[in-house]
C-alpha cells in the first residue's frame, strides 16, 4: 500500500500543498480531482521524488519510506509515474522506449510477461515498434508513456493528467485501459480534470483544493454527491 | 584528389574530439571549455614519454585512457556536480559550467607552461605513403586509423550496452531517465569521464603530425564546439560528418589559399550554419 502521511510541498514562500495525507492499495484505483493549480501534480511528483520544491511529510510503500530518495530508487521501490506531458523519449522507437521502461532492477527478471501485458493492452504499438515517437499523434504516445511505466513492473502506476488533450473517444479507451490494468492487480493513483469519466471507472476519490484536501470517499458516492457535481461535473 | 584525401584524415581525428564534447555537453550538459587544453594534455604526454622513454604514442594512447577517465570522472564530482545540483535550470547550469571549466582551462594552461613552456613536435612514422595516388605521411593514417577504432567502439557501446542504452537516455530527456529506473547523476558523470578520455586520447593521436604548444587548448575547444554545433548537440553522427567537412574546408584553404587563414574558414563555416541552420546540419528545429 502507497500511504502518504502530512505531506507539505512549499516552493520558497508559496505553500503547494499543507498536510495532504492519502492511501492507495495494489489493484485499485484512485482518483483524485481538483481544479488547475489545486496541488495535484505538485503532489504526485512529490512521491516520485521529481519535485522542485521542498518536500516535508511521509511517504511509504508497503511500510518503506520513499521520502529522500531520487526518482530512480522511488522506481526500483514500485512506483512508476507517467508526467504530464508524458516523460518518454521522443527521439528513440517505440520499442527503445519499452526496453527503458524495464531498465529497474526489479523489472529485468519479468520484461517479457510485462511486454505481453503491454502488447494485449496496445496491440498497435506492437506494430509500430520502429517508430520514432515523436512522430506519433498524441493518443499513441500516451499509450507509449503507459507502456514504459508497466514495463517498470510497478506496484502503483501514478498518472497525471492522462486525459489531457485527448479527444473524447480517445479518453474512453483511456479509462478503459487504466481499469484493466487495475485488473492485472496494478494500482493506480491518477489526478484528472475529466471528473465525471475518471469517478465512472475509479474506486475511490479524493478532492483537493488550495494544497488542502477537502473530500474523499467512494467513486460512486462522490459522483452523486451534489456539492462535487456542483463543483466538478457542471452542475447536473 | 589531395585535399580530399587530407582533409578526411585530418577530419577523422577533430571527430575524435568532437564526440569528446557533444558527449559532456549532450549528455551531462556540461559546456566544458576545458574540452582542448585535455586534448594538449594529452599530446604532451604522448610527446614527454616519447622523447624520454621512447614509447611509442600508440601504447600512450592506451595508457592515457583509464588515467583521463579517473581524472575526468574526478573533476565532475568535485567540481561540476555541485554546480549541477544547485542549478535551477538548463541556462544556469551552461552559464556556471562555462565559467568553470574556462577558469580550469587556465589552471591547466599554467600547469602544462609549468611543465614545459614552449612548442613540442616529435618525428613518429614520418614516412610517406601511398593512397589512391596521394602522398600521405603515415601517421596521419595511424591516427585516422585509432579514430575510427576509438569511434566504432564508442558507437558499439551506446548501442549494445545497458551502460551506453542509459547514455542515450539521459541524452533525450534526464527527466524521463529518472522515471525509468536510471541514476542520472552517475550517467552523467560517466558520460563526462568517457568524453575526457576520448578526447585525451584524440590528443594523443593528433601529436604524432602537428606541432602543438600548453595554450593551443583553446583552438581545439573552439574546433570542437564549431563541429559538435555543425552537427547538431548530442549527435554522434552529426558531429562525424561536421568534423569531416572541417577536416576538408580547412585543408582545402591552407593550401589552395593561405595556411593562415584556417581558422578564419572554420569560423566563416560556422557564422553560416548559426545563420542558416542554427539547430545543426543533423540537429531538429525545435518544435
Amino acid at each position: 500500500m502507497l500511504e502518504i502521511r502530512n505531506l507539505t510541498v512549499t516552493y520558497g514562500l508559496h505553500k503547494a500543498l499543507q498536510g495532504v495525507s492519502l492511501t492507495a492499495e495494489k489493484g485499485e484505483v484512485v482518483v483524485i480531482l481538483g481544479a488547475n493549480g489545486a496541488g495535484k501534480s505538485s503532489l504526485l511528483r512529490a512521491i516520485a521524488g521529481i519535485s522542485e520544491g521542498d518536500v516535508a511529510g511521509d511517504v511509504t510503500l508497503a511500510g518503506a519510506s520513499l521520502r529522500s530518495l531520487g526518482a530512480d530508487r522511488i522506481v526500483e521501490q514500485g512506483i512508476a509515474f507517467v508526467p504530464e506531458g508524458r516523460g518518454i523519449f521522443g527521439d528513440l522507437s517505440v520499442w527503445e522506449n519499452l526496453m527503458l521502461g524495464a531498465y529497474p532492477e526489479r523489472a529485468r527478471a519479468r520484461r517479457k510477461q510485462n511486454l505481453e501485458r503491454v502488447v494485449s493492452l496496445f496491440p498497435k504499438l506492437a506494430q509500430r515498434r520502429g517508430q520514432t515517437v515523436r512522430t506519433m499523434s498524441g493518443g499513441e504516445q500516451q499509450m507509449v508513456a503507459i507502456g514504459r511505466a508497466i514495463m517498470s513492473n510497478p506496484d502503483i502506476l501514478m498518472l497525471d493528467e492522462p486525459s489531457l488533450g485527448l479527444s473524447p473517444l480517445l479518453c474512453r479507451d483511456l479509462f478503459e485501459n487504466l481499469s484493466k490494468i487495475r485488473e492485472t492487480g496494478i494500482g493506480v493513483l491518477l489526478v484528472e480534470q475529466n471528473a465525471k469519466q475518471s469517478l465512472a471507472m475509479a474506486d475511490r476519490g479524493y478532492l483537493i483544493e488550495n494544497g488542502r484536501i477537502t473530500g474523499e470517499g467512494q467513486a460512486d458516492a462522490l459522483l452523486s454527491d451534489p456539492a462535487v457535481q456542483k463543483a466538478y461535473l457542471g452542475g447536473v | 584528389m589531395d585535399i580530399l584525401i587530407s582533409g578526411l584524415l585530418l577530419g577523422g581525428t577533430y571527430a575524435l574530439i568532437a564526440m569528446g564534447l557533444t558527449l559532456q555537453y549532450g549528455v551531462a550538459r556540461i559546456m566544458n571549455l576545458a574540452n582542448g587544453e585535455v586534448l594538449v594534455i594529452g599530446a604532451l604526454t604522448a610527446f614527454l614519454v616519447y622523447t624520454s622513454l621512447a614509447v611509442s604514442p600508440l601504447v600512450t594512447v592506451l595508457v592515457i585512457a583509464p588515467l583521463a577517465f579517473a581524472a575526468s570522472w574526478l573533476v565532475y564530482r568535485i567540481l561540476l556536480l555541485p554546480l549541477v545540483r544547485r542549478a535551477k535550470n538548463q541556462g544556469q547550469l551552461e552559464v556556471d559550467s562555462i565559467l568553470a571549466t574556462f577558469g580550469m582551462g587556465f589552471f591547466l594552461v599554467g600547469g602544462m607552461v609549468f611543465i614545459y613552456p614552449e612548442l613540442f613536435a616529435y618525428s613518429y612514422l614520418a614516412v610517406p605513403v601511398d593512397l589512391a595516388g596521394t602522398t600521405v605521411a603515415a601517421n596521419r593514417l595511424v591516427a585516422f586509423g585509432g579514430a575510427v577504432l576509438i569511434g566504432l567502439a564508442l558507437y558499439l557501446w551506446l548501442n549494445r550496452t545497458r551502460a551506453g542504452l542509459a547514455v542515450r537516455a539521459v541524452a533525450v530527456s534526464p527527466l524521463a531517465a529518472g522515471l525509468v529506473g536510471i541514476n542520472v547523476e552517475k550517467t552523467s558523470a560517466l558520460a563526462f569521464a568517457i568524453g575526457g578520455m576520448i578526447t585525451a586520447m584524440g590528443g594523443v593521436l593528433i601529436s604524432t603530425f602537428i606541432t602543438l604548444d600548453p595554450s593551443f587548448g583553446v583552438i581545439f575547444t573552439m574546433k570542437a564546439l564549431i563541429i559538435v554545433i555543425m552537427g547538431g548537440v548530442g549527435d554522434i553522427r552529426g558531429a562525424i560528418v561536421a568534423a569531416l567537412i572541417l577536416g576538408v574546408v580547412e585543408t582545402a584553404v591552407a593550401t589552395l589559399i593561405d595556411p593562415g587563414l584556417t581558422l578564419a574558414a572554420a569560423y566563416t563555416i560556422f557564422l553560416l550554419v548559426l545563420l542558416f541552420r542554427p539547430e545543426g546540419l543533423f540537429g531538429r528545429r525545435p518544435a
